[in-house]
């Protein structure tokens, strides 16, 4: 993972979590109306995300979580979380609230 | 939806056009939401005019037109149907073509075959010849669909069977995904009765399958029955009831299947641009007609369409403003809304009927404690 990303991560207290039966759960913004869809690993880093943590303990934990992760899946992680954050979902430490 | 030239409009492409070949139908089914004139005669007496067909197309890709289904009525009763098929191969659009069958002739199916990415769907009601020809109002149609699906295989393509649900044939559910194993279809769609035109009337005769029922129905199609057979299988509900997995895992392949209301428009057999085929039944739903009507006046400036595009999903009422999934659905089906209601932002029947009796989803619900 970059330094650059290297900073924590902390979920938008704002949003909701509606985990379903099968493991997969909704994100959803009531600000805005916007829903968006979390796949069981999606599920597991937003858990993480809740309580703030540094970018590459997020890849680590989702490593440590499974024993047949993809080669890529620290590329995956990363993405994954850079696009929550430009989705609003979440913000690095030193962002203000928007 | 994309910025126009001048960057401040919004642009909407016409992707798709519904082509609602014929006012009349070799069969009569009891459920139709069309209601075609029934003829039992070896064409159709009532149909669009190929002239008329060609410029529509004329009009339309210029407006972004990439794909048309024909649809009926029954499409494969229109005498000109080759020469119809011709012109969209000739422009290199996708066809689509929603039939019952019983016409599809080899000769008709190889030229379909003949055009790229061609999908099919035909109807099937049962695995049961009884119960099929109950529902379609012929005798002996079964055979002739049986048929028009092998000549469809005959020449390369892979149909989807659609079976529409009501109260007689949700036994015959797991026998048809047998049969279409068996003749080599594609895929398997579960169609929910509508009440709309003919289907209005079985839900008032009580034909129609409970919605406790029908929510049952979509789970076990989704997490037992599909599990039988390597056939996609899609159960046409709204997005509400479907599990997330099946919607936006790329895996499962089946996606979301909303409507795309933003970028269709419906061709009636007399030409009239409409909000899919609901103009049939609901003349304040037709927008123009293409003898006399410039398409691209009708698509940008049509009150109707604009509203719709203004208003979707933000203006939805009832349990549709509470759903959480409502940028995906969209309302699930603006034109059996309006049908129900007149009323452009009612909310589905389906959902609302479900909501009615405590069994929306409560975690795609907005504030929870509005399940009671």
């Amino acid at each position: 993972m970059s330094e650059s990303l290297d900073t924590k991560i902390t979920a938008n207290p704002l949003i909701v979590l509606r985990e379903e039966f099968d493991d997969w759960a909704l994100l959803f913004n009531p600000d805005t109306g916007n829903t968006f869809a979390l796949n069981p690993m999606g599920v597991f880093i937003w858990k993480i995300l809740e309580q703030g943590e540094l970018s590459s303990a997020i890849t680590r934990k989702v490593c440590e979580s499974t024993q047949d992760a993809p080669p890529d899946a620290e590329k995956q992680v990363e993405d994954f979380v850079l696009e929550i954050v430009r989705l609003g979902l979440a913000r690095k430490e030193g962002e203000r609230d928007s | 939806m994309t910025a126009n030239s001048a960057g401040t409009k919004p642009f909407y492409p016409i992707a798709e056009l519904y082509f609602y070949l014929t006012a009349d139908c070799n069969l009569n089914c009891r459920h139709c939401w069309i209601e075609p004139r029934h003829l039992a005669a070896s064409a159709s007496s009532s149909c669009l005019d190929p002239a008329l067909f060609v410029k529509i197309i004329d009009q339309a890709v210029p407006l972004g037109l990439n794909r048309v289904k024909f649809t009926g009525g029954e499409p494969l009763f229109h005498p000109r149907i080759e020469d119809l098929i011709d012109v969209v191969k000739k422009r290199g659009l996708r066809l689509t073509v929603e039939t019952n069958g019983t016409l599809c002739t080899r000769e008709i199916a190889e030229k379909i075959a003949s055009v790229d990415n061609a999908f099919v769907s035909v109807s099937l009601d049962a695995a049961n010849p009884e119960i099929h020809e109950w529902i379609r109002g012929k005798k002996g149609c079964f055979a002739e669909t049986l048929t028009g699906i092998r000549n469809l295989t005959g020449a390369g393509l892979h149909p989807q069977i659609i079976m529409t649900l009501m109260k007689r044939n949700p036994g015959e559910m797991e026998r048809v995904v047998r049969l279409a194993e068996s003749l080599k279809a594609g895929s398997v769609k579960f169609n929910v009765l509508q009440p709309t035109a003919r289907g209005e009337r079985m839900f008032a005769e009580g034909q129609a399958v409970d919605i406790a029922d029908l929510i049952a129905l979509g789970k076990w199609v989704e997490e037992d029955l599909s599990k039988t057979t390597i056939l996609p299988l899609y159960y046409d509900q709204p997005p509400a009831f479907r599990s997330l997995e099946s919607m936006f895992n790329p895996q499962s392949g089946l996606g979301c299947h909303t409507c795309g209301i933003f970028t269709i428009l419906g061709v009636l057999a007399g030409g009239s641009y409409a909000l899919c085929g609901i103009g049939e039944t609901v003349p304040e739903m037709v927008f123009g007609n293409a003898a006399r009507d410039s398409l691209r006046d009708v698509w940008e400036n049509s009150p109707v369409l604009n509203d719709i595009r203004s208003g979707l999903p933000a203006r939805l009422e009832g349990v549709c403003a509470e759903c959480l999934l409502k940028n995906v659905c969209l309302g699930s089906c603006i034109a059996q809304n309006y049908y129900s209601r007149h009323n452009l932002w009612a909310p589905h029947w389906y959902c609302e009927e479900a909501h009615r009796h405590g069994l929306f989803p409560e975690t795609r619900l907005r504030q929870t404690e509005t399940i009671k």
